[in-house]
């Protein structure tokens, strides 16, 4: 019994002693099991978290020309992501493996902006049609590409260049094909009728400029980098240079065609007009389109003030005389017709009011300032009263012309200026017609030079009683009737308000010379007798008798 | 591996394509329209009502032309309006004019309160048939619906007009917004029918409708590629 249980006890402890190995040996296998399954978790999980999927890998390889697509953006994000977080790696001691992985992460981001490159280049390419479908991936590939500024400008300058040549065909079709069987006609149609001709060229660059914004806004509407409005702005104007040219041609050609003054200052307006509209969509940028529309702007206002100097210089080369009627001459009813058209075409022309009010300026002194040249020299040779009327008239067709349009007050302040200098010469003129036809002139004149220290009125010559009691008599006839002493020349004046006015302000001063011819006889020390026999009115009679 | 590759390809061209039908463009067609009429029948009211919804009391003249934008959706087809809101005083006609070039729908709109905006409409609509292309979509509007109080004008004898004149008719408000949507909404479905039943050619030049040739095309959604979108671009 004892002997058994020793050699079980032996064996027992044999088997231990076996075995004891194998445990170690399991426990440790186990261990490194469980070791080694975290490493794989982790491995797992560190490939998941570093490395794409094999199918993304593939929508990022794809083939060469092969489609773009949602998955494509999302594949490309994974990368972009990796990237990022890889630099934790190169914290940690891993750094072999993080540097592996950007450059291969790198690496592909790379090829994968390259092929989006490619793709949205190509895809650009076929945007000629006058419709333009820009698809949402083309929108998205932008907003990726903003990444890569290189070659996110690349993109657009390949989306601007077919742009440009679709807006540039459409151009060339609305100005020589029009809309389907013909209607409408094609632009060219209306080139006999200038300002309709330009209104429309321009019309239809205003409306495609507007849709080519909106193309550019729609493929840029993820970009979120700062400078998308210039970049709009930039592809925008690369865009409508190409029907620069196309239309350069055609409005230069309709201004040099001499379509008269007129004419010419409503296509410069119209000009004005579009440049202003244009610029609101493309901003004020250096701009080719703005640039040549500026351009043709200031030829055509250059040809306008030729021409209306060209006039103007006719008009002093051959300066008519002023007719028998004292009139305005013919020259200058024309010359006012002309500048009546043109002021009346800038009073409805759709050109900010500033801008017209300096425009103003100039057209008035090139038009107006020759006119009253030609006015002065015209009426140089003829006599005072001739002079006045006719300058009298002239002037007030200047006015009356001017006066229904803005900005004219100085003129018109300057023109009143010039009638009224010339009215009261006529005035003068009227006075003493009317005291040398009453025989009160040198009456008037002995009083006005006589000094007291040559005696006593009465002696001097012509101017006893007598002679002043006859002079009265005619005096009288005229109190009567004051209509009938009036100067031939007042019946030519145009304003019969000027023609009143002189005989008033004329009336009022032979008034006021009887008053001083009255006061001289009435006054002792000129030794009249019986002066109240020799002038029975006294001064308040005539001023009566005559308002 | 070539086998392979190719089968990527054909996924990924099913992917796009499932993508197109269920999310065309952004729209299929862009229609042009253009809005004429006298001065302060509220043209640009109008356009703002359609556009922003809401009404703008102080609406300053129309200098020229401006223009607004909306996507709108006929029979399932997103449409994009484009449209040229032009100055109603007579000093800008001649700008004006030029705009109805193109145009595939116009909007003809009288004061239902001053009748000389009724008045002058044949003015408008010879204008209007001679600057635009037959098919060109036109539809008359009395505006300000909303003042039944100062009525110049009756329903019936502008329904009468239009009928006459072979135009669509509708009496809106741009102040309460009523018939503004239906206006504009009138006008697109007529030009739609108009392609549909083929009367408005899209090919010609300045029908005033341009087409998304990608998008799905009368119910019909596209199966195969698109050439010009996957072909080669060299």
């Amino acid at each position: 019994m004892s002997t058994c249980c020793q050699d079980m006890t032996s064996r027992l402890k044999a088997a231990k002693e076996q075995t004891q190995d194998l445990i170690v040996k399991t426990t440790k296998l186990q261990a490194e099991n469980q070791r080694l399954e975290v490493k794989a978790q982790v491995a797992n999980a560190f490939l998941s978290k570093f490395q794409l999927t094999s199918e993304e890998m593939s929508t990022l390889r794809g083939t060469r020309e092969g489609p773009v697509t949602e998955s494509f953006f999302k594949a490309l994000g994974r990368v972009k992501q990796i990237h990022n977080d890889v630099k934790i790696l190169l914290r940690t001691n891993q750094q072999t493996a993080g540097l592996e992985i950007m450059e291969q992460m790198a690496l592909l981001q790379e090829t994968s902006y390259e092929r989006l490159y490619r793709w949205a280049q190509s895809e650009c390419r076929t945007l000629t049609q006058e419709s333009c479908d820009i698809s949402p991936v083309l929108t998205q590939a932008m907003e990726a590409l903003q990444d890569r500024p290189v070659l996110y400008k690349y993109t657009l300058d390949e989306f601007g260049t077919a742009r440009r040549n679709a807006v540039v065909r459409g151009f060339i079709d609305a100005l020589t094909r029009g809309g389907p069987g013909g209607t409408p006609r094609p632009i060219e149609m209306y080139s006999h009728d200038p300002l309709r001709y330009v209104g429309d060229m321009l019309a239809w660059l205003h409306q495609a400029t507007a849709s080519e914004k909106e193309h550019l806004e729609t493929l840029l509407k993820l970009v979120t980098m700062q400078g998308v409005e210039e970049n709009i702005q930039e592809v925008l104007g690369h865009i409508t240079e190409g029907v620069c040219r196309p239309l350069k041609v055609r409005i230069e050609q309709v201004i040099v065609s001499e379509p008269g003054a007129v004419l010419l200052y409503k296509i410069s307006n119209l000009l004005k007009f579009y440049h202003h509209t244009n610029s609101g969509i493309v901003g004020n940028n250096a701009n080719t389109l703005l640039t040549t529309i500026e351009e043709m702007h200031v030829l055509s206002k250059k040809m306008f003030f030729n021409n209306l100097s060209l006039h103007a210089s006719k008009l002093m080369d051959k300066i008519e005389l002023p007719p028998p009627d004292l009139g305005p001459t013919a020259a200058l009813n024309q010359t006012l017709t002309l500048l009546r058209e043109v002021l009346a075409s800038h009073d409805s022309s759709v050109v900010p009011l500033d801008a017209r009010q300096a425009d103003f300026v100039q057209v008035l002194s090139c038009a107006l300032d020759p006119l009253l040249q030609m006015c002065t020299v015209s009426a140089s040779n003829l006599g005072t009263a001739d002079m006045a009327t006719y300058m009298v008239n002239c002037l007030y067709m200047m006015k009356t012309t001017l006066a229904l349009f803005e900005f004219t007050d100085k003129r018109l302040e300057m023109l009143q200026f010039q009638i009224e200098a010339h009215l009261d010469t006529l005035v003068n003129e009227q006075a003493s017609y009317v005291l040398t036809r009453a025989g009160l002139s040198y009456m008037y004149n002995c009083i006005q030079q006589h000094k007291p220290e040559q005696g006593p009125l009465v002696n001097i010559p012509s101017m006893d009683g007598a002679s002043l009691k006859a002079a009265m008599v005619q005096f009288d006839s005229y109190l009567a009737s004051p209509d009938s002493l009036l100067m031939l020349q007042l019946n030519y004046l145009l304003s019969a308000t000027l023609k009143e006015h002189i005989f008033k302000q004329s009336t009022e001063l032979v008034c006021r010379a009887y008053s001083e011819l009255y006061a001289a006889v009435m006054n002792p020390a000129n030794e009249y007798k019986e002066p109240g026999a020799i002038l029975h009115r006294s001064p308040q009679q005539v001023k009566t008798l005559l308002s | 591996v070539k086998s392979r590759i190719n089968n990527m390809y054909c996924m990924a061209v099913f992917t796009l394509n499932a993508k197109m039908a269920t999310a065309p463009y952004n729209y299929s067609y862009i229609f042009k329209y253009i809005i004429i009429g006298d001065m302060g029948v509220g043209k640009s009211c109008l356009l703002h009502q359609f556009t922003e919804k809401k009404f703008m009391a102080d609406c300053p003249h129309t200098i020229g032309v401006e223009f607004g934008t909306r996507i709108i959706e006929v029979s399932g087809q997103k449409i994009k309006l484009q449209i040229w809101d032009t100055a109603g005083q007579e000093r800008f006609r001649a700008v004006t004019r030029s705009y109805y070039r193109g145009a595939a729908g116009a909007l003809m709109v009288y004061d239902i309160t001053r009748r000389s905006t009724y008045n002058h409409l044949s003015s408008w609509l010879t204008d209007a048939r001679n600057l635009t292309n037959p098919n060109t979509v036109i539809i008359l509007i009395g505006n300000k619906a909303d003042l039944e109080a100062q009525r110049d004008v009756t329903y019936e004898e502008a329904k009468q007009f239009a009928e006459e004149n072979g135009l669509l008719f509708l009496e809106a408000s741009a102040k309460t917004g009523e018939n503004v949507e239906d206006a504009f909404l009138e006008a697109a479905k007529k030009i739609y029918q108009n392609i549909q039943d083929g009367s408005l050619d899209l090919n010609a030049a300045e029908s005033g409708v341009q087409h998304k040739p990608s998008a799905p095309q009368g119910g019909r959604l596209t199966s195969e590629p698109q050439p010009q979108r996957e072909g080669c671009g060299c």
